[in-house]
C-alpha cells in the first residue's frame, strides 16, 4: 500500500473519532438537510400571501415562485456551505496537522522511510474522501427532499446539475481544508493555528466582497452573489478583489449551476478560481519543509 | 569496519549563531548499548535528531547501520527504530490501530501477526483494542517500544526512555532494553540523565556538555579509570567538573 493511501486511511480513522469534527458535521448535515424544507416553507408562505394579496386585488404581478426552477430549493445550501461547511473544512485541516504536532508523532513518522510530501498528500486525500462521502450523502438527501417537495423525481438534467453543484462544493471546501492545514503547519501556537484561517475566511467571505460592492456584511450572507457597485473606484476594486473571494466565486458558480433566475452568467470563472485556489494551496502544502510538521507548539 | 553501527564525523548543528552541537566524532560498534549523558540542554536530543535524520546537520557526516545519512537517508530510516521523549501517539485510536499505522509506514505488508508477536515479546497483551487515551505513561512507553521495533531495526534510538516512569516502570523498561540487545542483537543508543539507568544497562557511555562530547569510553573502562569514585554519579560529576574548570 502506498504512503498516500496509508496516510489517507489513518486520517479517515482519526476524523471519525474527533468530537469537534463530528459536532460540526452533524450541524452541517442537519442544516443542509433542512435547507430544502426551508425552501419549500418559503415557497408555501410567499404563495399563500401572494394569493391573498391577489384576491384582494392589490397586485397583478405573477406569483414570484411560478417559474422557480426545481433546484431553487437548494439555494440555502449554498450559504450553509460558505459558512458552516468552510468552517468545518478549516477545523478538519487544522486538526489533521496539529494531531501530529501535539502528540509528537511527526517524529515517528519522519523517521520512517517515507516522503513527507506523500504523507501530507495522503492526509489531504483522506479528508477529501471523508468530505466526498458527506457530500454524497447530502446530495442524496437533497435529491430526495426536492423530489418530495415537487411531487416527482428530479429531471435527469437537474440531477446532473445537482451532482455538479456538490462536486464543485468539494473543490470549494478542499480549498479551506488546505488553508487550515497550511496555517497549522506554519503557526507556532495552537490557538493561532485555528484563529488565523478563521480570520482569513472572514476576510475572504466578508471583507473582500465588500471592497467592491459596499454591501452590508449581513447581505453577504445571502446566497445570491454580491453585485458590484456602479462607481469608478468600486468597479476597479471589485475587478481586483472579487476573484480573490472564493466564497463569492462559489456563490456565483452555484447560482449559475442551480439556475438561479436572479443571476445571469457562466460558472466557468468561478470554477476556475476555485480550482486555482486548490492548486495553489496544494503547491504550498507540498513544498513546505518537512521540519514544519514536527515543530513543537509554544503552548 | 563492518562492526560499526553508528559513525559521526564532524557532525555539527547550529541554529544561527547558536552552536547546538559542536563537531562530533563518535563511533559506536554493533551490539553496544550506548548511553549519552548530559545536563538538560546539553545537546543530547539534537544529537539523536541528527542521527535519526530528523534534523539536517550544519556540517559533518553520519552513517548508521552502514547507510550514509545524506545519500541513503531512506535506507538508513529503514534500519533504525526511534522512541522520542514524550511521544503521545493517537489517543483516540487503539494500540492495534496505532501500531498498524506505524507498521504500514515501515513497509510491513501484513502487520497483524507481527504486532501480536512484538506485543507478546514485550509482555503487553490484552490491550490490543484499548484506546491509548486511557493509558499510563508506562503503558504508552511499551507501545512506543513496540512501534520502534516492529520492523526489526538494527539500531534503536531511545530519547530519555524512562522519563516520567514510576520505579516499577523504569525497571521493566530497563529489562526490555537489555533483552532487545541480548535477544535480538540490536544496537541501542540511549539519551538519559539518569545515571542508575546507565550503570545497569549500558555497555558504553558518552558525556555531552554544552554541545561538546567531553567523554566516551566503555562502562567497564570508565569504572576502572576512576577507582577512587564510589558510584557512576561521582564519576560523572568528576568528568563534568574536570572539563568545566
Amino acid at each position: 500500500m502506498s504512503i498516500v493511501l496509508i496516510a489517507a486511511r489513518q486520517e479517515i480513522k482519526s476524523l471519525r473519532r474527533e468530537k469537534l469534527a463530528q459536532a460540526l458535521l452533524i450541524v452541517f448535515v442537519g442544516m443542509v438537510s433542512l435547507s430544502s424544507f426551508i425552501g419549500w416553507l418559503t415557497k408555501k408562505n410567499v404563495t399563500a400571501i401572494w394569493q391573498k394579496v391577489k384576491y384582494q386585488g392589490l397586485t397583478t404581478a405573477p406569483n414570484p415562485f411560478a417559474n422557480v426552477p426545481d433546484l431553487y430549493y437548494l439555494r440555502n445550501t449554498v450559504i450553509y456551505l460558505v459558512l458552516i461547511g468552510a468552517l468545518l473544512a478549516i477545523v478538519l485541516g487544522v486538526a489533521s496537522i496539529l494531531r501530529d504536532r501535539k502528540a509528537h508523532t511527526a517524529d515517528l513518522i519522519l523517521t520512517r522511510p517515507i516522503d513527507s510530501r506523500s504523507y501530507l498528500l495522503g492526509k489531504l486525500m483522506g479528508i477529501g474522501l471523508w468530505l466526498t462521502t458527506i457530500l454524497g450523502f447530502v446530495t442524496l438527501i437533497s435529491w430526495m427532499s426536492i423530489a418530495l417537495i415537487i411531487g416527482k423525481a428530479l429531471a435527469f438534467g437537474d440531477s446532473l446539475h445537482l451532482v455538479a453543484f456538490f462536486a464543485m462544493s468539494l473543490i470549494f471546501l478542499l480549498g479551506f481544508v488546505l488553508l487550515g492545514m497550511i496555517c497549522a503547519l506554519y503557526s507556532s501556537r495552537e490557538t493561532n493555528a485555528l484563529l488565523l484561517p478563521i480570520s482569513l475566511w472572514s476576510i475572504i467571505t466578508f471583507v473582500l466582497p465588500q471592497l467592491g460592492t459596499a454591501d452590508h456584511p449581513v447581505s453577504l450572507l445571502n446566497p445570491v452573489p454580491a453585485i458590484a457597485n456602479q462607481g469608478g473606484a468600486f468597479s476597479i476594486l471589485n475587478s481586483v478583489f472579487s476573484p480573490l473571494s472564493t466564497t463569492e466565486q462559489f456563490k456565483k458558480a452555484s447560482s449559475s449551476i442551480l439556475g438561479n433566475p436572479d443571476f445571469i452568467g457562466s460558472p466557468t470563472v468561478g470554477i476556475t478560481v476555485l480550482a486555482l485556489a486548490l492548486m495553489v494551496g496544494t503547491f504550498v502544502l507540498l513544498t513546505s519543509k518537512r521540519d514544519r510538521l514536527r515543530r513543537t507548539l509554544d503552548e | 569496519m563492518e562492526n560499526v553501527a553508528i559513525r559521526a564525523t564532524g557532525l555539527a548543528k547550529a541554529y544561527g549563531e547558536k552552536q547546538a552541537l559542536h563537531p562530533l566524532d563518535l563511533t559506536i560498534n554493533s551490539g553496544e548499548i550506548f548511553g549519552l549523558l548530559g545536563h538538560n540542554g546539553a545537546g543530547k536530543t539534537t544529537t539523536v535528531n541528527l542521527l535519526t535524520t530528523l534534523l539536517e546537520p550544519s556540517a559533518g557526516s553520519l552513517e548508521v547501520a552502514g547507510f550514509d545519512g545524506s545519500r541513503q537517508a531512506s535506507d538508513l530510516r529503514r534500519a533504525i527504530g526511534y522512541l522520542p521523549e514524550n511521544v503521545q501517539f493517537y489517543d483516540n485510536l487503539s494500540t492495534m490501530e496505532n501500531l498498524h499505522f506505524f507498521a504500514r509506514l515501515s513497509g510491513i505488508v501484513k502487520p497483524e501477526s507481527r504486532i501480536r508477536e512484538v506485543l507478546k515479546y514485550l509482555n503487553f497483551t490484552g490491550h490490543d483494542n484499548e484506546r491509548l487515551g486511557s493509558f499510563s505513561k508506562g503503558m504508552r512507553q511499551r507501545v512506543g517500544i513496540a512501534q520502534a521495533i516492529l520492523h526489526q531495526p538494527k539500531v534503536l534510538f531511545l530519547d530519555e526512555p524512562t522519563s516520567g516512569l514510576d520505579p516499577v516502570g523504569v525497571r521493566e523498561l530497563r529489562d526490555v532494553i537489555v533483552s532487545l540487545n541480548r535477544d535480538l542483537g540490536m544496537t541501542i543508543f540511549m539519551n538519559t540523565h539518569l545515571l542508575a539507568e546507565v550503570s545497569k544497562t549500558c555497555t558504553s557511555i558518552g558525556v555531552l556538555r554544552q554541545g561538546q562530547l567531553v567523554y566516551h569510553d566503555t562502562l567497564n573502562s570508565t569504572l576502572l579509570s576512576f577507582p577512587s569514585e564510589e558510584s557512576l554519579e561521582e564519576i560523572y560529576l568528576q568528568i563534568d567538573t574536570a572539563k568545566t574548570t
